[in-house]
């Protein structure tokens, strides 16, 4: 894995780049979030009631805050990395530079990172105008923390895909078959406590259930040992995520 | 002069296919070196090799005495590539691309924005200096691939086909960029398929053909060696020719029959002209050879003595 301080420069090429989306994409990580916060929350959280003592909002949000992050940072590294690497070309000449090209890839997880904390931070922004808070400001921080490990790992996840894609039709199969389930399957939107023994357990290793435990958690300060295992989980899956992402993208970079 | 590239037995294979197979050449330092052949000839394979952006098979590859590999940053820096393909960030500016790809050879900023105006200026874009890459023509989109190549200022550059697809104005300043580099003292490496671009610029070139060198020398060597000094087509209709070739048997010409087209490659052309004019033939031409007649002759047809 030859990477070094270089996936920085990649990141800005990134960021200069983005000057220009900056307002739709503001908008749609603005109108993603409401959607969510307004018609689950207050619609369906008038016919659920009390959650712990609280309403609907605060369990929802944590949930929703961690699948806005992965989400964002997938579609980055799928459409986005697919645009930059076959339509744009752009990998090919990065790659004659003293770039390597697992800087290139990292340098896009490290984007699609930044543009789920865009969303997450949007997210917050619009819960808390709701009304619901974090439980303190370190929970705040913690927060962003997770934000970044979840970002990491549904980018890294993402390249693996755009890695074999071979064209835009094929995220199609990881979006609606693998993504968009998941967010029912990982305890964003209730909790999974009634599911069948087998659910539960195909759940808890999906990627996201651990993120929304530990976001839950941080959100309302009420830990427990298990969460130790779900934060371990996190980071072996990362780990093993982005090594074989970078892999199989400097596979189909470098021929 | 030394030799600033080494190639023995080279080899890529991609799969099954072999697309570069066993070639061996040196480039001095200084010198322009053009790789010239047919589509799917190896030569961009072979130049992918030298700047590091595809393994090597099997043989040996060095650039300044480094073996090329994919992770050979120190090549890569000093290297300036020229695409084939247009490959510019098109989410920016002209200037932008030039100031982004200067992050990527860790060039300091103050520096970057003083190369960068000098180069805009260069390839003389400096009325574009802020459009977007799709308000370019080909030509300034080539141009502005030129100025990027250089912004590392290379010692080494590596031109893949720079003029395809452009008008003559375009490919004449583009040229002449080529040649100013080249008195500067840069070595410039060129594959292309326009022979009037290999004559113009190249001091050696190598003929490639299904993954091999067919011969290397300077295109004025490689004209009088393959071909001679002149070169006669008539057109006229095949049942002629042996009549034709008779008559002209006495000249030591090579004679190849083309088409609709009857080729004599010449050493000397002085005295057969005065045999054609005595002939009378209609649709004749005569003028002196090329090194698309050498092209021609080593990848696609046979000479017939």
């Amino acid at each position: 894995m030859n990477l070094s301080y270089r996936v920085y420069h990649v990141f800005v090429r990134n960021l200069v780049s983005y000057k220009r989306f900056v307002v739709p994409t503001f908008i749609a990580s603005l109108v993603q979030p409401l959607f969510y916060l307004i018609t689950f929350g207050i619609g369906m959280g008038a016919y659920v009631g009390l959650f712990g003592g609280k309403p609907y909002l605060f369990f929802l949000v944590p949930g929703v805050l961690m699948s806005a992050v992965g989400l964002t940072a997938s579609y980055e590294c799928l459409f986005g990395t697919f645009v930059k690497m076959i339509h744009e070309k752009l990998y090919d000449s990065l790659i004659a530079t003293p770039v390597s090209a697992e800087d290139a890839v990292a340098g896009d997880i490290a984007w699609g990172v930044f543009r789920g904390l865009i969303s997450g931070t949007l997210m917050m922004a619009v819960a808390m105008a709701m009304g619901v808070f974090p439980v303190s400001v370190p929970a705040v921080l913690l927060l962003f923390v997770c934000m970044i490990f979840v970002g990491v790992l549904f980018g890294s996840l993402a390249m693996i895909v755009t890695s074999l894609a071979p064209n835009f039709d094929f995220f199609n199969y990881y979006t609606e078959l693998v993504l968009t389930p998941m967010l029912f399957f990982s305890g964003v939107f209730f909790p999974l406590d009634n599911f069948p023994a087998w659910m539960k357990t195909f759940s808890k290793f999906l990627p996201l259930t651990p993120a929304v435990s530990i976001s839950r958690a941080v959100f309302s300060g009420v830990y427990s040992t298990a969460l130790i295992f779900d934060f371990l989980f996190i980071v072996v899956l990362e780990v093993i995520a982005f090594t074989i992402g970078v892999k199989l993208m400097k596979r189909r970079l470098i021929k | 002069m030394s030799s600033i590239i080494t190639a023995k037995d080279l080899t890529k294979r991609y799969g099954k296919f072999t697309a570069v197979d066993g070639i061996s050449f040196e480039i001095q330092e200084g010198e322009c070196f053009g790789f010239l052949g047919p589509n799917g000839a190896g030569k961009t394979s072979t130049i992918r090799m030298i700047h590091c952006v595809s393994p090597v098979t099997a043989g040996t590859l060095t650039v300044k005495g480094l073996p090329c590999s994919i992770d050979n940053r120190t090549i890569k820096k000093t290297t300036g590539v020229i695409p084939q393909e247009i490959t510019l960030d098109i989410d920016l500016t002209v200037r932008e691309n030039l100031m982004v790809f200067s992050r990527f050879f860790d060039i300091p900023r103050r520096e970057a924005k003083t190369r960068v105006e000098e180069l805009i200026k260069f390839v003389e874009l400096e009325a574009k200096r802020d459009s977007k890459i799709d308000q370019l023509s080909t030509g300034m989109k080539r141009r502005l691939l030129i100025a990027r190549a250089l912004i590392n200022q290379p010692t080494l550059i590596i031109a893949d086909e720079p003029t395809t697809g452009l008008d003559p104005q375009a490919r004449h300043l583009i040229w002449q960029r080529l040649r100013q580099l080249k008195s500067q003292g840069v070595t410039l490496i060129l594959t292309t398929q326009y022979m009037e671009e290999a004559q113009q610029l190249c001091d050696r070139i190598v003929v490639m053909y299904q993954g091999k060198i067919l011969k290397e020398g300077t295109p004025r060597t490689l004209i009088d060696e393959e071909i001679g000094k002149d070169v006669v087509e008539i057109r006229i209709s095949q049942d002629q020719d042996e009549k034709l070739i008779g008559s002209l048997a006495g000249f030591s010409c090579g004679h190849e029959r083309v088409g609709d087209t009857l080729f004599f490659y010449c050493r000397d052309g002085h005295d057969i002209r005065k045999k054609l004019v005595e002939l009378d033939l209609p649709n004749t031409v005569h003028r002196p050879a090329t090194l698309e007649d050498v092209f021609l002759k080593l990848t696609g047809r046979s000479l017939i003595e």
